[in-house]
């Protein structure tokens, strides 16, 4: 074959390619759409079987998790202050999956975090709004030196940062328990709790997160900080020199070691950064006045670092995205609240939840593996 | 094995093959990488189904379909890369092949026992993760003699091997022969080790037989000539495109330059189990010159792509660009030293397959992109389009994704990236292996215009044919160092042929 007619073919086919591409993209984005449609009613028929399954209707159950998340006065303010915390751990999440780590120690951090926020936070006098922001800053240092451990053993020892991530909550559970029962540390005075009680002192009035009201729904302030970090963690990952290194280091760490990305130095980066997030959520939490009475108490973290991962898994990795999984995730969290007039066990919502997961983890794997799939019939074609 | 054909394609691996393995005897296949060996075997063992020709065991014509009917027929295999499991012991691993019911006290005794028998001592209980190459080699080997095989085929068995370690596997592998009468086909391309342990040799070039003799007649200098060949028939296609001009090599500056670019010195790298991956490596490459770095596969070359990639601490020596030492192993210090690399696997080390064209463009070079640590979407793009049209990569835009790209234009993405750095050094390892001829003479051609352009070219390829087309100068790797060096006019191919096969003693 000639040159020229080589040419003219292979152009012949781009042209071709391009027109077939237009329609596969079309196919492909209805063929998602109907993957989500139908998991999640798969998931929601479950739900409904396992509630008429333990003597429940279960037009009653989603009207009452309606009414507890968003449908009555005030449900939904609460639902955003609920989000919050989810939200930032979710934040860290995907920075340091996105570095191609996997932290899953966030309910320790978040712990530790709270505990820094509450100690600072009781003992600094001072101005209130400085006191807040010290307080919400030495959530996020706790966080993040407790998530620096596991990244020091990770590069300096060899440590899979998977197993220290997670067995450090354990250490991190203890380690609040102690500050717990220590005066010197974060246990209140005896004359502010009843005796057996092992709680920290109250945070002042003027070192508490303000509130804003809107229709009648309170949520702390923090709440626009969350979406603002949101939108800067979007922004950093796609947009600037220092996110677009840490995919690298997440994509392909030979290549990024190559052009200069160390392993050592970014993915320490992005466990400090993921670590600070959950030690802020914990900060939040605390000043935030939605989960407790603005004090340490033992079982604060109340699984937020676990259901924060979940968020992030499902927003599959997108801080954006994060924000309104976030917000359903505390929607069954609220809503719980509301099952007892049902009569329906109220962890039904964990089994709910857990189906939810599943039925939104289920597209993106299908996706995934048939795009392979195809990836290979097309090499296969080349060949 | 009679008239053994096999073709990918339009490339014919094997042609009109002829090999007989005879009970008792170790018949040695050598060639250079791509001469047919392996393919060979791979009809042998089941892997592969000749197009023509047919296999007799015993006189008897077999079909052999799969691993496991050859398993059947007797014919077992020692595979170049372990297939081992690596978190469990010894004898778990040899029990695995197995069918029926497992009974572990007898598997776990028969290991040792066969083992002993061997000369090759290895622990049933230990686990594999645990143990060095060597020990794993035995490992596959008692997995493959448990099966009692009549043929046995060893591809390229030393490869991963200490001298020593290499010494006992020829030790057991005579055991093997004398005392038990199986047939045994060392496949390799160290003209030592066939000299050594072979009773008969077939020397493959191309994919076809092209000598055959018992060992005891053969010498290294005549294995070495065979092997090579004196043709290098690929040289002349080239010229017909027309990618070479002339009949004579470009061998205008044979002399080391005074004052090399890229200086290596004396550079050790041994892996954490004691193998030397770089021993002892030097080598100096002046501006405008093509140094090729030719050698048998699994020599050093990978090593070497990754020292000059950032990607190897050395245990000693140092590289020096423009006489200013470059920290070994530390992140982005070679590129920023000013060495371009095109890596030998370009998903390794190269690009990242999830992400933009445009973003592969930029890798480590966003700040001509960004202000402020901010990158700007617009330039990117504009930028990248242009490397796009410079390089005539062809895809749908700089925002396509890159892992869809055909290899030749992932290579010039990579390609594209280097070169826009005004690099002085230039690394390409392996720059045309998987390519079309298209993408070979591209390849070429930008090698040549860099070196023109006065950059310093390194060469690092197995392809003979490539190395004497395009350097200036020629050295030989060969387990980890350079053995010999020679300008590119004064190329004597036996003596090459000899330096690759691991004789460096030999002089020219």
């Amino acid at each position: 074959m000639t040159d020229v007619a080589e040419e003219r073919e292979v152009e012949i086919d781009t042209k071709r390619a391009a027109r077939s591409q237009a329609s596969a993209r079309r196919a492909a984005i209805i063929e998602v759409v109907v993957l989500y449609a139908v998991c999640i009613a798969a998931a929601l028929v479950l739900a409904a079987i396992l509630v008429a399954a333990t003597g429940g209707s279960w037009r009653d159950v989603f009207s009452a998790l309606l009414d507890g998340s968003i449908r009555r006065p005030g449900r939904w303010g609460l639902t955003l202050g609920t989000a919050l915390p989810l939200l930032l751990v979710a934040l860290g999440t995907i920075v340091n999956a996105r570095a191609g780590l996997v932290n899953i120690g966030q309910e320790g951090q978040l712990l530790i975090g709270a505990a820094c926020a509450t100690y600072v936070g009781v003992r600094l006098g001072g101005p209130g709004p400085v006191v807040i922001v010290a307080l919400l800053l030495a959530g996020v240092l706790g966080g993040a030196v407790w998530a620096g451990i596991a990244g020091a053993l990770r590069y300096w020892r060899g440590v899979p940062e998977v197993l220290s991530t997670l067995l450090l909550v354990t250490v991190a559970a203890n380690a609040g328990g102690y500050g717990l029962k220590n005066p010197s540390l974060l246990l209140a005075p005896a004359a502010g709790r009843a005796n057996r009680n092992q709680v920290s002192e109250q945070l002042a009035d003027d070192t508490r997160l303000p509130r804003i009201t809107v229709f009648g729904n309170e949520f702390p302030i923090s709440v626009l900080l969350g979406i603002a970090l949101a939108g800067a963690v979007a922004f950093v990952l796609a947009r600037t020199v220092p996110g677009f290194r840490l995919r690298m280091l997440g994509r392909n760490p030979r290549t990024a070691q190559r052009a200069g990305v160390s392993a050592t130095r970014y993915g320490m980066g992005a466990m400090l950064i993921s670590g600070g997030f959950a030690g802020l959520a914990g900060a939040a939490m605390l000043a935030g006045g939605d989960f407790g009475n603005y004090q340490l108490v033992p079982g604060f973290s109340v699984n937020i670092g676990w259901t924060g991962l979940l968020v992030a898994l499902v927003a599959r990795e997108r801080a954006v995205a994060a924000i309104s999984v976030a917000f359903v995730f505390a929607s069954l969290r609220t809503g719980s609240g509301f099952l007892a007039a049902t009569g329906v066990e109220r962890r039904i919502t964990d089994v709910v939840q857990a189906l939810l997961v599943l039925a939104l983890l289920i597209p993106p794997a299908v996706i995934y593996i048939r795009s392979r799939r195809r990836a290979l019939a097309a090499s296969k074609d080349r060949v | 094995m009679r008239n053994i054909t096999k073709r990918y394609g339009q490339v014919v691996a094997c042609s009109s093959v002829d090999l007989a393995l005879e009970a008792g005897r170790i018949h040695g296949v050598l060639g250079e990488n791509g001469a047919g060996k392996s393919t060979l075997m791979k009809v042998l063992i089941g892997l592969a189904i000749p197009d023509a020709g047919q296999v007799l065991i015993a006189g008897r014509p077999v079909v052999i379909a799969d691993p496991i009917a050859a398993a059947e027929l007797g014919v077992g295999m020692v595979h170049q890369h372990f297939s081992l499991v690596e978190p469990l012991t010894v004898w778990e691993n040899v029990a695995l092949g197995g069918v029926g019911s497992l009974a572990p006290g007898e598997v776990r005794d028969r290991v040792g026992d066969r083992s002993r028998h061997y000369g090759i001592d290895i622990e049933p209980d230990a686990i594999v993760a645990d143990l060095p190459a060597g020990l794993r080699q035995r490992v596959e080997i008692v997995k493959c003699l448990r099966r009692d095989p009549k043929i046995v085929v060893f591809d390229e068995p030393t490869s991963v091997l200490t001298p020593g370690e290499s010494e006992q596997l020829f030790e057991a592998l005579r055991r093997v022969v004398d005392e038990e009468g199986r047939a045994v086909a060392l496949v390799s391309h160290k003209l030592d080790e066939i000299l050594h342990a072979t009773d008969d040799v077939t020397i493959m070039r191309q994919g076809a037989v092209v000598d055959r003799r018992p060992t005891a007649e053969a010498d290294a200098a005549g294995l070495a000539r065979a092997m090579v060949g004196r043709d290098v028939s690929l040289r002349s296609e080239r010229v017909a495109l027309g990618i070479v001009a002339g009949d004579e090599p470009v061998a205008e500056s044979s002399e080391t330059p005074a004052e090399p670019v890229l200086a290596i010195h004396d550079v050790i790298h041994r892996t954490p189990d004691g193998r030397a991956l770089l021993s002892g490596l030097s080598l100096a490459v002046g501006p405008g010159e093509i140094v090729g770095v030719a050698g048998v596969e699994g020599n050093g070359q990978r090593a070497l792509g990754d020292l000059l990639s950032s990607l190897l601490p050395v245990d000693s020596g140092h590289v020096r660009v423009d006489a200013a030492d470059v920290p070994c192993g530390r992140a982005g210090a070679m590129q920023d030293a000013g060495i371009a690399v095109v890596p030998e696997d370009r998903h390794d080390s190269g690009v990242v397959l999830d992400m933009t064209v445009a973003e592969n463009l930029f890798l480590a070079d966003l700040a001509r992109v960004a202000r402020g640590g901010v990158i700007d979407g617009r330039r990117l793009r504009e930028q990248a389009q242009a490397l796009i049209d410079r390089f005539g990569i062809s895809c749908q835009g700089p925002d396509a994704p890159l892992w869809p790209l055909s290899g030749g234009n992932q290579q010039r993405v990579v390609l594209a990236r280097e070169l826009a750095h005004d690099p002085k050094v230039l690394v390409a390892a392996q720059p045309t292996r998987g390519l079309d001829v298209g993408a070979i003479e591209y390849m070429s051609e930008q090698l040549q215009a860099a070196a023109a352009a006065g950059v310093a070219v390194l060469l690092i390829s197995t392809e003979l044919e490539e190395i004497m087309e395009l350097s200036h100068r020629v050295a030989v790797i060969s387990r980890g160092a350079i053995v010999g060096e020679m300008p590119r006019a004064d190329v004597d191919l036996e003596r090459l042929g000899l330096l690759m096969g691991g004789m460096a003693e030999a002089t020219p």
